[in-house]
């Protein structure tokens, strides 16, 4: 579904931050991506999510070359992919209903339309009685929940999801997890950049790992070097 | 948020001064149209009376001589086809015509004040008048003719060179202002810049994006174009109703009224459009930068 081959990173004309990095990910897959900071997996995740373009190497994005894909074709591609981030970028003027409606809104869904998938859906978190709260009102695990929640309201083909688990206690940690697990069966191609090693372990998924900007592949259920 | 525009971007406190911006830029925009309009209704007025009156002068010392000439003339002109009326200026008339010059004075000083005979043409052009001239001067030694040419040629000519002015002023005003709704749009989009990439990777074409900017602008514009011509209107007023009571005639009538002020209705409605045409190109222009 997702293919990377021979991928090269730079900006501007800096050093590059990935060399030759290839892999697939099939539909309905389930793979962690892990490395020391500084490795490129903000990079990765980054062109994994369609902010950028990579500077060599082939993407094939859902059978469509990314390197010739035009600018406005990107939307529509982008409406496939959800992306949960580490410092979660919720609007903070909107309500955590707002927030999570907005995909189905750039889609041009319609208000009656919206409403109960949404009420559905942050039930289904368990933010059901948060609905209307704002952001600044909200704890960090709720944040990360609305945002997992805005990620997938569009039944997205691959999610994304950035150290979700980062600014989360482990009971948290594990419901979250829950969360994504929960979603891949449901054949949503699952992504989760993380540190935590316990999480890995636990989960026994094939781990995408990077080091200094090169790509390594370890089969599920692998053991991770403690000492990264 | 539930509008027809998905407005995702959140109030912000620095874009209030905006409006204010733009209600002083159309203020001055205002007035500088209505002295434009005033000055060239006036000026039609003005010059459509002139055109078709001449003045003839009898400047002759002697009242006698200065009766038997003003005589022939009167019958030359009121024969002369195209001219309607000729008529004497009455000795009061002509003292408060040279009152600027020469004070109030009463009319028997004994000081010798040439005979003005005020001539309606049918239309500007319904006398040749050099031909007239020459016969004036034959009949009456002293008769001197005036079309106001020559002068009014100077007052139209400074007229032209002030409307000319008048419109170099709305054209700066107008580019001064496009000039500020891009700076501040270029802050908005920087001040958003995250919010807009969010909306991006959420898969929000640029169009979902610049319309949410183009109604906060239209906004902006329509509030700034309101406080500006109702500013402008309230001037206006003022200074048509000062001179109403300084009795100024020219001015009052030259000053837009009633019906003439509808045209201020539409400019903040041009102000709302221009402002949202410009900070629609300045922000399509900054997403086609964004991937």
């Amino acid at each position: 579904m997702i293919t990377f081959e021979n991928v090269g990173m730079r900006y501007g004309m800096g050093a590059e931050v990935l060399r030759d990095v290839s892999f697939t990910l099939d539909k309905g897959s389930f793979h962690f991506l892990v490395g020391p900071s500084g490795a490129g997996k903000t990079t990765l995740l980054k062109l994994l999510y369609l902010a950028h373009r990579p500077s060599r190497g082939l993407i094939n994005f859902f059978g469509r070359d990314l390197m010739t894909q035009e600018r406005e074709t990107l939307p529509r591609l982008r409406r496939r992919i959800g992306v949960v981030f580490q410092d979660f970028r919720l609007f903070d003027h909107m309500t955590a209903f707002e927030n999570v409606a907005l995909p189905l809104r750039i889609q041009g869904a319609k208000r009656a339309q919206v409403a109960d998938h949404v009420e559905e859906l942050l039930s289904w978190v368990g933010l059901e009685d948060r609905m209307h709260a704002r952001p600044a009102t909200l704890s960090g695990g709720e944040k990360q929940r609305v945002a997992i929640a805005r990620a997938v309201i569009n039944k997205p083909d691959l999610l994304v999801a950035d150290e979700p688990t980062g600014n989360v206690d482990p009971e948290m940690s594990r419901r979250l997890m829950h969360l994504f697990v929960a979603l891949n069966k449901e054949g949503t191609t699952t992504v989760v950049a993380t540190h935590d090693d316990t999480l890995v372990r636990s989960m026994a998924a094939p781990t995408l790992r990077l080091d200094k900007g090169e790509i390594s592949f370890l089969p599920g259920g692998s053991p991770i070097d403690p000492g990264e | 948020m539930w509008g027809r525009t998905l407005q995702f971007l959140p109030r912000d406190m620095r874009e209030g001064l905006l409006p204010w911006v733009i209600g002083v830029m159309l203020f001055l925009c205002t007035l500088a149209l209505a002295c434009g309009l005033a000055l060239g209704r006036g000026l039609e007025r003005w010059s459509a009376g002139l055109t078709t009156n001449l003045t003839v002068q009898i400047a002759v010392i002697d009242d006698k001589e200065r009766d038997k000439q003003t005589a022939a003339a009167l019958t030359l002109l009121r024969a002369t086809p195209g001219i309607v009326e000729a008529s004497v200026l009455a000795d009061a008339e002509v003292v408060a015509l040279l009152s600027p010059w020469l004070g109030e004075m009463p009319f028997d000083t004994g000081l010798p004040v040439p005979t003005l005979i005020d001539v309606k043409l049918s239309r500007p052009d319904a006398v040749n008048t050099a031909g007239l001239r020459e016969r004036l001067v034959a009949a009456a030694a002293g008769a001197q003719l005036d079309d106001h040419q020559a002068w009014m040629g100077q007052v139209l000519d400074l007229a032209a060179v002030v409307r000319l002015l008048l419109a170099g002023i709305v054209v700066m005003v107008v580019l001064c202002t496009i000039a500020i709704v891009i700076f501040g749009c270029r802050a908005g989009l920087a001040t958003h810049r995250e919010s807009i990439e969010i909306m991006h990777l959420m898969g929000a074409e640029d169009s979902t994006i610049s319309h949410a900017f183009d109604q906060r602008y239209l906004s902006h514009g329509l509030k700034g174009g309101l406080v500006g011509v109702i500013l402008a209107a309230l001037t206006l007023y003022l200074i048509a109703h000062m001179a109403q009571r300084m009795g100024q005639g020219l001015l009052t009538a030259s000053l837009p009224t009633g019906d003439n002020l509808m045209w201020l209705a539409l400019l903040p409605i041009v102000s709302a459009i221009l402002t949202m045409l410009t900070a629609r190109v300045t922000v399509r222009r900054a997403l086609l930068k964004m991937m």
